[in-house]
């Protein structure tokens, strides 16, 4: 770690520290490009996994936050501030040829902010119209400036991007046509049955060949950062469900813990046990549910009507103990609402040997399927270098080879009390991200077990203030989703709403991976390609 | 002129809870002019419209997925012979809305909802699609989907439970069952 | 009778097909706006001309599948008189799929299966 200080002190001897739990560095804007180049070049650090990048404004200053972590040492991390004072024209250094997901990442600071990233390959707006007005997140923002418009999007609306880059003449701005006049361009979504949400891919097609993908987003973009900023603590634990509606649990387990972590609160063990259990079957539900929708994707009904079938067990544990079948609002801050229902065990027990038995039926109806094997392999590969350059987390990553399970890098809840494996493949095909689903509903299983065994008695809550103020300061937690890396970051200035809130996506870095995997595939592949993603549209769009 | 009683066959009227909504429905189209009797040819018709009538899936966030546990095999749809899910417009009788409208998504629905071919109908299903739901606060979300497309059926929850929208599509039953053949339906006046 | 039979089946045809086109202009409900003349590309305009040379590929699957289909209609008369025609008969069809066999071979080995 001191390491790491010395480094970044004699690359900008301007950087100043902050104190917290991970080495936080606010580095000079001018500097920033070589601190940057450094960590992510050095043979000791090796900082490959951006996991977020986070636009702020601070009041007089604009800026970014970025969260650097070393996939081979997971002890290595860093948290790096930059910003810039001017408000009518901030500018800063890109860093999306070092990550890629970096790519995506600066284009939501710009569409939120302004901030125009140098050498950014296509600057444009991510998820609002082009010519909307204004920058959401920024403080002084008017919330009635726009007013809808019913018109249609119109082609240069749909296909300008912008570069500035640097010259001997200083800083040029440029724009540019993404598709050239003569490609033959179609749209698949925002309304298809195939996209898993309002998703909208523009593909350049020759024949049957995807030449190049451009993913446009914001069908479903509900302006929740925004809202959150409005909200008392336990007002924004109503509108995480709603994010990735199929791990709706984890996510409100991702702001429990982080406020939790920031007001020190223990949580008594019950809590944790039950709360662990229901992200579990939350996972299970969600990998039946994207089996389902691959399987149907790729022309099979039945395995989806059994897929749901199967699912509809879980809904009805949750309904019984929670109150709700999709959004179960159960876990709250300090712990769960209320106690559990008495056969909340009894049906967890009776559901494991059940699910059992249906994955074996499962893999004898689909898997071992000859032109279902024909269709998933030797198709989309994603190798471990792109995986982690993309951020693609969650079972699409471990597809891929990269070890990046969050419950075994920073157990939370009770999962360092426990014994339970990562499922990791090698190949990163299509067909690999299909089986790992279908492996972790067996390890979930296997948690269920030893944790339905285990639940210590004692209380369910524990006693928190009636209106929730955290301190001062930034704060951060992580959870594996059922898609992977969510994080939850939280700036808060003492008051009881926060300053900022962000939320780290796995799903839009699945989406961003779309384009390279599928360049010279079929469109039939890009479904399939699609569908073994399983990324899901409102945790994009947020 | 009486609403004779509409018979759906899964459900008592008396069972249903807005018996007076279809009485009013009644009076205002007499007032407009329209003859409302209903003979038996445009019963037999409106028997064979309402039981096959064909969505066409809008579903943009959390309510799609109770959509899909209402196409599953627990609360099934195509035992009202609504299951051929068409994906074209053009080949659709209502649209269900399901999830938040946000106004990127906006021209999209108004657009979809222009090229679906006469007789539609919309219901609107969630409270995002009703009034905004737990996002009315936001400056990108359309308060209510009756700001741009005339709605039928209303079908409140976050998310309703599928036997909620199972209740719902049979009220669109009855009211297709109300219509008589031969003229176009009066579409509801947005205010 | 074979003409006055042929008479008849033309004339049915066309009177049938007309009157469906007449009754349905009566009695269906007319309405239109812009947007139904549209193309439908899941909601969003569609871009560019759409009569573009497009790739000879798509040529070739519809060649090969209509020359299989066309010898597949030839089949069925020759099965409906099989037992008549005897084995003359079936020699001459075994030559006709050799020659048709042969051409696919050729197909195949040439690579028109799969999609390049």
């Amino acid at each position: 770690m001191d390491n790491i200080r010395e480094r970044i002190l004699s690359l900008a001897p301007e950087a100043t520290f902050e104190e917290s739990q991970i080495l936080t560095a606010m580095i000079p804007s001018d500097k920033f490009r070589e601190v940057t180049l450094h960590l992510k070049n050095d043979k000791d650090m090796q900082f490959d996994y951006l996991q977020d990048l986070i636009g702020m404004d601070w009041g007089e200053t604009l800026g970014v936050v970025y969260r650097l972590f070393s996939t081979s040492n997971n002890q290595c991390a860093v948290v790096l501030k930059t910003s810039t004072a001017d408000r009518e024209n901030p500018q800063l250094f890109s860093v999306s040829d070092l990550w890629d997901s970096a790519n995506l990442y600066e284009r939501e600071v710009y569409d939120f902010f302004g901030i125009n990233f140098i050498n950014h390959p296509g600057m444009r707006r991510l998820f609002l119209r082009s010519n909307w007005e204004g920058y959401p997140l920024r403080k002084d923002y008017n919330m009635d400036s726009n007013h809808l418009t019913m018109e249609n999007q119109t082609i240069e609306e749909m296909e300008t991007a912008t570069t500035l880059n640097l010259t001997s003449e200083g800083l040029v701005n440029s724009s540019f046509q993404l598709f050239g006049e003569k490609e033959y361009v179609v749209n698949i979504g925002p309304q298809h049955p195939a996209t898993h949400g309002v998703l909208h891919l523009r593909v350049s097609l020759d024949g049957e060949t995807v030449k190049k993908i451009d993913p446009h987003f914001g069908y479903i973009h509900r302006g929740v950062e925004k809202m959150c900023e409005g909200y008392t603590y336990p007002q924004i634990l109503h509108l995480t469900d709603r994010l990735d509606y199929l791990s709706g649990t984890m996510n409100r387990h991702a702001v429990c813990l982080c406020v939790e972590k920031a007001l020190q609160l223990e949580i008594p063990e019950r809590a944790q046990y039950v709360r662990t259990m229901l992200d579990e079957l939350t996972r299970i539900a969600s990998h039946l549910l994207g089996w389902g929708c691959m399987c149907m994707d790729m022309g099979s009904i039945t395995a989806f009507v059994y897929g749901m079938r199967d699912r509809e067990k879980i809904m009805d544990i949750f309904e019984e103990t929670g109150g709700g079948r999709l959004m179960c609002n159960y876990s709250v801050i300090g712990g769960l609402s209320k106690d559990i229902h008495p056969n909340f065990l009894k049906r967890i027990r009776e559901f494991i040997p059940y699910m059992r038995k249906m994955l074996k039926e499962y893999h004898t109806l689909f898997t071992e399927n000859p032109i279902a094997r024909g269709r998933m392999e030797g198709v989309g590969y994603l190798t471990r270098e792109q995986a982690i350059s993309y951020g693609v987390t969650g079972p699409s990553g471990r597809a891929s080879g990269w070890s990046n399970d969050v419950r075994k890098i920073e157990p939370y809840a009770a999962y360092d009390k426990i014994n339970f494996k990562e499922m990791l493949r090698t190949e990163g095909g299509t067909f690999d991200r299909y089986m790992i689903r279908l492996d972790e509903i067996l390890e979930s299983l296997k948690i269920l077990e030893q944790l339905a065994d285990g639940i210590p008695e004692g209380d369910y809550r524990a006693k928190t203030k009636a209106i929730i103020k955290l301190p001062e300061g930034d704060f951060f937690q992580r959870v594996e989703n059922a898609r992977g890396d969510f994080g939850v970051y939280i700036s808060s200035k003492g008051d009881k709403s926060p300053y900022r809130v962000k939320f780290r996506s796995p799903c839009m870095t699945l989406a961003s991976a779309l384009d390279p995997i599928t360049r010279g595939e079929k469109i039939a592949d890009l479904i399939m390609i699609g569908g073994s993603l399983d990324y899901v549209i409102p945790c994009i769009d947020r | 002129m009486e609403v004779k009683k509409i018979h759906i066959p899964n459900m008592k009227h008396e069972d249903f809870n807005d018996n007076e909504y279809l009485e009013k429905y009644v009076e205002e189209l007499h007032k407009n002019g329209t003859n409302v009797i209903i003979g038996k040819i445009d019963d037999m018709i409106n028997w064979g419209r309402s039981n096959s009538v064909w969505p066409l899936l809008f579903a943009t966030s959390c309510c799609g997925i109770e959509c899909m546990c209402v196409g599953a095999a627990r609360c099934d749809f195509a035992r009202f012979g609504w299951e051929v899910t068409r994906n074209s417009p053009r080949q659709a009788d209502v649209m269900f809305v399901f999830g938040t409208l946000v106004h990127k998504m906006a021209p999209v629905l108004k657009r979809l909802y222009d090229q679906m071919a006469e007789p539609k109908y919309v219901i609107a299903v969630g409270s995002c699609a009703i009034s905004g739901g737990p996002f009315k606060d936001s400056y990108h979300v359309i308060k209510g989907i009756n700001e741009i497309i005339p709605v039928d059926v209303y079908v409140p929850g976050c998310p309703p439970r599928p036997d909620a929208i199972l209740y719902g599509m049979m009220q669109m039953q009855r009211k297709i069952k109300l219509q008589e053949f031969f003229k176009l339906p009066e579409q509801p006046v947005i205010k | 009778m074979n003409e006055s039979f042929f008479l008849v089946a033309f004339v049915t045809a066309i009177v049938l097909v007309v009157g469906a086109y007449w009754i349905a202009k009566l009695i269906a409900p007319h309405s239109s706006n812009a947007q139904k003349g549209e193309p439908y590309e899941c909601g969003i305009p569609t871009r560019g001309n759409s009569w573009l040379p497009f790739k000879v590929g798509y040529y070739l699957f519809a060649i090969l599948f209509l020359m299989f289909d066309v010898e597949t209609v030839f089949l069925f008369p020759w099965a409906v008189v099989m037992h008549d025609l005897g084995t003359n008969g079936l020699i001459m069809i075994t030559f006709f799929i050799l020659i048709l066999a042969l051409g696919l071979a050729y197909a195949w080995k040439k690579g028109a299966l799969e999609w390049k």
